[in-house]
């Protein structure tokens, strides 16, 4: 029991609490901020007050197009991810494939291989096996970084689950496929929306694996941010990001409501 | 007729014999523990029998059905799990009501007609909307008994179901698993390591010691009349004496030392070294006066209704359990007796 605590490192606590806020909010308010300005450039505090800009992002083409490419995309890879991420979770929790360790630390590979990496290794051998790059690669690229993610989430969540329950439901007349559908998938319920969650940000927000994999007539979301940041930076950026951010928060809301955040953070 | 027929099973996990060849057949509504140590095989026995653990060689007889073969949705069974291994997402009610619908038992009324007699029958029907995690210890226990028996299977199996309960729980559930037992008239095998417990439910207790049967009877019986020296031990027997026994005349008397002798039951007709064994609770201490055996006290521990004594007498420390007022002081004599019928020799 820590029955005091000295004044002085309640004080650096709260001060380092503090700066961590800071830091992770401080972004944030900035990007947010400026999509407000009613100038013509990317300044903050913003000068002025004014919906401009979220004008401008709506009426132009060019991200309306490339957001909903990010979206279809986004879309199939959450579907991909999830459904191979869950069967991998469920099989490596089983532990009962030869090599259980090592292709766990396979799986998991994605999330420490710095991304460019990866990006420009599956764009090499993208090219000599398979052909152009496509929207397919774009979602192969994406699916792969994204496994991971569904994979932690799920195991997490079976790993806290009575390991009988499925000799449980065996000897209560369910077979192996009723046993998956009634027992094991809800269980792994909560992780695999935290997964699914993950995956769907993850390729929504991805840059570097799009910037290798895309073909030139598909242009993502992030890397229209990135081109206009680069070619002609104005405040349309920091309100398509504004717009980005929205969306994850609608969806965190979405998915508290559903499961429960403490749920889905595993 | 048998609701379980088990012909000479054995087990190998890899070289290692888990199951050596038991056979053993339980009749309809026959309560049945199978008790012995950790390690002696009866889980996996159980196992066996759930369809968990693929038999090596030997036959499963269940309900009149060769299931050596058959997974365990395809056997009439239903075990109860040392874990409950309840389903966290569903109520208690769509839990009980699980195996009626995989086994596919009747329709949607009479299934939900069925698990709330059941649900009544452990008196649990006030907390049929509640989660798995919302109930007691001894309250997913009845939940899990209640869906063991709801599809009425030829055989009840129940690994160790008491042994996550704290004593006093546990003593109530084996009062109402026996009441059950009455009500529902299921064949039931109970997997079990503590022999009171098997002596307290069961019609039978089959004790089980590294992989075979030791020895199997009524509790009565095994714990009257235990044949080996492993019975005798696991069954609370403490005094386990290695003795001599000589004839005198048509007496078998054991010798526990030159002049300290027992004598046992007419009938015994051997000599030689041996083993005997009888019940702390059978040995009477007396003041110390005319009498074939002595032994002096060691340790003496004032338990409230009795004192249990340690004596020895010749190289044989004997433990006894008193009943009457009589206390005996550490160092003092006594003269030892026991009922020549309530000693056993040993196989």
């Amino acid at each position: 029991m820590v029955r005091a605590v000295p004044p002085w490192v309640r004080g650096a606590a709260a001060l380092f609490v503090t700066i961590v806020m800071i830091f992770i909010l401080g972004p944030i308010v900035v990007v947010a901020g400026v999509s407000f300005t009613a100038g013509d450039y990317i300044a903050f505090p913003p000068q002025g007050l004014s919906l401009k800009w979220y004008r401008t992002v709506l009426d132009s083409n060019v991200y309306v197009q490339s957001a909903l490419n990010s979206l279809q995309l986004a879309a199939v890879v959450t579907a991909s991810a999830t459904v191979v991420g869950t069967g991998m979770a469920i099989a490596l929790h089983r532990g009962r494939i030869p090599g259980t360790g090592i292709l766990s630390a396979l799986m998991l590979s994605p999330l420490v291989l710095p991304t460019i990496v990866f990006a420009l290794g599956l764009l090499m051998f993208w090219s000599s096996q398979v052909g152009r790059t496509s929207f397919v690669s774009l979602w192969v690229g994406h699916t792969v970084i994204a496994v991971p993610y569904v994979i932690r989430t799920t195991l997490a969540v079976l790993s806290t689950s009575d390991r009988f329950l499925e000799e449980a439901a065996r000897t209560m007349g369910a077979g192996r496929w009723k046993t998956l559908i009634h027992v094991v998938l809800p269980q792994c319920l909560p992780g695999i929306a935290a997964g699914a969650f993950f995956a769907f940000n993850i390729s929504f927000d991805e840059a570097i694996v799009s910037l290798f994999l895309r073909s030139p007539e598909i242009m993502t979301l992030p890397i229209q941010i990135y081109t206009q940041l680069e070619f002609s930076p104005d405040p349309s950026i920091a309100a398509v990001s504004t717009l980005m951010i929205g969306l994850t928060v609608v969806m965190l809301l979405a998915i508290d409501r559903l499961l429960g955040v403490q749920k889905v953070a595993g | 007729m048998a609701a379980v027929v088990l012909n000479n099973v054995t087990k190998l996990f890899g070289e290692t014999a888990v199951i050596k060849g038991i056979s053993m057949s339980i009749a309809k509504g026959e309560f049945v523990s199978l008790l012995g140590p950790s390690g002696c095989g009866k889980t996996t026995l159980l196992r066996m029998i759930a369809g968990l653990e693929q038999t090596t060689s030997g036959s499963i007889i269940i309900g009149e059905k060769d299931s050596t073969a058959l997974p365990p949705e395809k056997r009439d069974i239903a075990m109860v799990f040392q874990s409950y291994a309840l389903l966290p997402h569903l109520n208690v009610f769509d839990n009980v009501m699980f195996p009626l619908r995989m086994r596919n038992l009747g329709t949607r009324q009479e299934q939900a007609r069925r698990v709330k007699d059941v649900l009544e029958m452990v008196q649990l029907s006030h907390l049929a909307t509640r989660r798995p995690r919302e109930l007691s210890g001894g309250q997913q226990q009845r939940v899990a008994v209640a869906r063991a028996v709801v599809s009425s299977p030829q055989v009840l199996l129940l690994d160790e179901p008491l042994s996550n309960l704290d004593a006093r729980l546990r003593e109530s559930m084996q009062e109402e698993l026996i009441q059950l037992h009455r009500q529902t008239g299921l064949t039931t095998i109970f997997v079990t390591h503590d022999q009171e417990e098997a002596l307290s439910l069961s019609d039978r207790i089959i004790l089980l010691n590294e992989g075979t049967i030791e020895q199997e009877g009524t509790p009565a019986e095994l714990y009257g009349a235990p044949t080996t020296r492993f019975s005798a031990g696991f069954m609370g027997s403490s005094n386990i004496l290695d003795v001599e026994l000589v004839m005198d005349g048509d007496a078998c008397r054991a010798m526990l030392s030159a002049e300290d002798v027992l004598t046992l039951a007419k009938g015994y007709v051997r000599g030689g070294a041996s083993t005997i064994t009888f019940r702390q609770e059978d040995v009477q201490l007396a003041p110390a006066g005319d009498s074939t055996c002595t032994a002096r006290v060691e340790t003496a521990i004032f338990l409230g209704s009795r004192v249990r004594y340690v004596v020895r007498a010749g190289l044989h420390c004997i433990r006894c359990l008193a009943t009457d007022g009589q206390i005996f002081k550490v160092g003092e004599t006594v003269a030892l007796q026991v009922a020549p019928n309530r000693i056993r020799v040993l196989d």
